[in-house]
């Protein structure tokens, strides 16, 4: 299937023929677009955050001890990764502005193997917590278990949360793979790189919600008993 | 924002400062229930956070001069930050539902 551009054509009340502005490089609408698309997942993490405060506000300790019991090492691991992975896609996104598309390609594929690396952390970490009996429909988070109630919505929420972050990786490492695949068929270049551009601002949002999801799952029981809550 | 030209070395060594900055943030993170604002964990986690995302918005995501946009952005943070305010601020306060609340202990039914 072809997509080659077909002009549209205008005719004034005088006869004389215009050539419509096409969109295809409009590199301003196409950032503000994806601008608002993000304000869509701000929005539903927004929910997500409303919940796991609410939740919180009434079980102040339990959400405290809960907290306690996550592995932070994992957890500020993970961290660093994702920040690693958010400054090689910006080198990435300034290669190809300068013109270098395999060093552009080359961060990238750094960027992805990072994601990965990611994932395989959570993945180690959920089985281990699986292994414990914390997880969601399992044992120490049923109805009957002596699990504090509180305790059940904080972890209720944690893998709710840390789950659909984890969709956005996933879905992320493939946007990357279709943005390997357009630069290899020239469709994305130094001249037409708002995709390149955009896919870098999806993953950055996709860190900026993790720089809110460590702290208030691992970080704030680090104090100890009361937590300074 | 000029996305043409582009000064590679300069704003190769501005995400490179940027990494160095959240780097220590997140160090701080790790020892600020340790060290300092012991008895406001959550809020201290919280501001280290915002900081966090402050640079992460102006330098990895080009906001810097953005004035549309920015203030696309600020408009949704007071969006969100009116419905903390009514939820966390107003009916937590007043929570008046616990014996037919699914959201409170058990034992309070």
């Amino acid at each position: 299937m072809s997509h080659e551009y077909v002009p549209e054509i205008a005719t004034d009340r005088d006869g004389n023929q215009h050539e419509v502005q096409g969109w295809q490089d409009d590199f301003y609408g196409g950032k503000l677009g994806f601008w608002l698309f993000m304000l869509t997942e701000v929005m539903m993490f927004g929910a997500m955050f409303l919940a796991l405060a609410y939740y919180n506000a009434l079980h102040p300790q339990d959400f405290l001890d809960a907290s306690a019991s996550l592995n932070r090492l994992l957890g500020g691991t993970n961290t660093v990764i994702l920040l690693v992975s958010a400054l090689t896609m910006g080198l990435g996104l300034l290669k190809i502005r300068s013109g270098d598309v395999k060093g552009a390609k080359l961060m990238i594929w750094a960027t992805i193997i990072l994601a990965v690396a990611f994932l395989v952390i959570k993945g180690f970490e959920w089985r281990a917590e699986y292994n414990h009996g914390i997880f969601l429909m399992h044992d120490q988070l049923l109805p009957e278990s002596s699990l504090p109630f509180g305790q059940k919505l904080f972890f209720g929420l944690y893998f709710s949360m840390t789950g659909l972050h984890g969709v956005h990786i996933i879905i992320g490492i493939g946007l990357m793979i279709w943005l390997l695949k357009r630069i290899n068929a020239g469709k994305v270049s130094p001249e037409h790189h708002i995709l390149h551009w955009n896919i870098a601002l999806y993953w950055d949002i996709v860190h900026l919600i993790w720089v809110f999801v460590f702290p208030y799952y691992y970080m704030i029981g680090a104090g100890g008993a009361t937590g300074g809550h | 924002m000029d996305t043409k030209t582009i000064n590679y070395q300069e704003e190769k060594k501005v995400y490179y400062k940027v990494l160095v900055g959240l780097l220590l943030l997140t160090a701080v993170t790790f020892i600020q229930p340790h060290y300092f604002m012991q008895g406001s964990t959550f809020l201290a986690q919280m501001l280290i956070a915002v900081v966090k995302a402050w640079l992460i918005l102006i330098y990895y995501m080009h906001l810097k001069g953005e004035k549309l946009i920015t203030a696309m952005v600020w408009f949704s943070l007071f969006l969100v930050t009116v419905f903390f305010v009514i939820v966390i601020g107003i009916d937590v306060p007043n929570f008046q539902y616990e014996a037919e609340s699914h959201i409170t202990a058990p034992q309070a039914h």
